[in-house]
């Protein structure tokens, strides 16, 4: 495309073209969703194969590694990935502020657990269960619907009814055991995030 | 009738924000992409858009990489609507 002057119709013609070639926009890759599922599901593994072996309950501190891997990688792939892009369009700011909403607010329930354990010994980390497993669902579906992408909505739904069955048991004084527990706990990751990750990336390489 | 804005009734600028009009931010190297346009020419035409305060452009590094991204501006956004008002008139939409 070259600098000179143009006639009324070949302006309307350049507006649409470029309307057309801004629709035709790169999906993104899922890497930031597969590095937090899979950090997800190898630390609940970890956790899960180490409470039952020792039976010590100090290796539950292991689940600080998801934020804290998660939380210094994601920038930097994030900055990448806009790199990549080329692009940023209102359902990618939409989209990147409600996940930074999820996961804020994520680690407030964690502060507030920390300090509720330090002040009253009482021990509240179900709560984290829960608000991992509502937030971050209907964060993924709120995207999903957003970038019109199935295996986000589906996958958030699969995270979302894990996240109801886990509020549900908590309200109800059923106890949350490991063997039952943890399996439905990965499979929630693994659909939410482990899933939708691939195909995101398997999109992304047919564009 | 309503005179076309100079300013934007040229091939690649006006390309470039019919682009920006859609998207919330865009590199250099997306703009050049789209508009099939020369990083020279590409880049005197944004610094026409700029002056005229209808696009800011932020360069910043992605790593060791240089970057350059553009904004419309408000005002840019309200030039763009007046050219596409003017436009109707001369082609009777």
């Amino acid at each position: 495309m070259e600098e000179k002057r143009i006639s009324e119709k070949e302006s309307l013609e350049i507006i649409t073209a470029m309307i057309a070639r801004t629709k035709d926009r790169y999906i993104g890759n899922g890497n930031i969703m597969l590095l937090w599922g899979y950090l997800t599901v190898a630390v609940s593994l970890a956790v899960w194969i180490l409470l039952a072996v020792t039976l010590n309950g100090a290796w539950n501190r292991l689940w600080f590694l998801i934020p804290a891997i998660g939380l210094t990688v994601t920038p930097f792939m994030d900055r990448k990935h806009q790199r990549d892009n080329g692009v940023k369009t209102f359902s990618d700011v939409v989209t990147s502020r409600l996940w930074a909403i999820a996961g804020g607010s994520e680690i407030v329930v964690t502060i507030v657990c920390l300090i509720i354990r330090y002040l009253t010994g009482a021990n509240c980390w179900s709560a984290m269960l829960v608000y991992t497993l509502i937030a971050m669902p209907i964060a993924e579906i709120a995207q999903g619907l957003i970038i019109k992408e199935k295996s986000l909505t589906a996958g958030g739904a699969v995270g979302l009814a894990v996240g109801i069955v886990t509020v549900c048991c908590v309200a109800g004084h059923i106890s949350l055991v490991a063997s039952w527990y943890m399996p439905l706990f990965i499979l929630a990751f693994v659909a939410m995030m482990i899933v939708p990750g691939h195909i995101l990336n398997s999109k992304s390489k047919q564009q | 009738m309503k005179e076309l804005n100079p300013l934007l009734h040229s091939q690649l600028r006006l390309a470039v924000m019919s682009i920006l009009m859609n998207v919330e931010e865009a590199d250099f190297v997306y703009l050049k992409e789209k508009t099939e346009s020369t990083a020279g020419n590409l880049s005197v035409q944004l610094d026409k858009l700029s002056s005229a305060g209808y696009i800011t452009v932020t360069k910043g590094f992605v790593g060791k990489k240089t970057r350059t991204v553009c904004r419309i501006t408000a005002t840019g956004r309200d030039a763009f609507e007046e050219y596409v008002d003017a436009l109707r008139q001369y082609i009777s939409l």
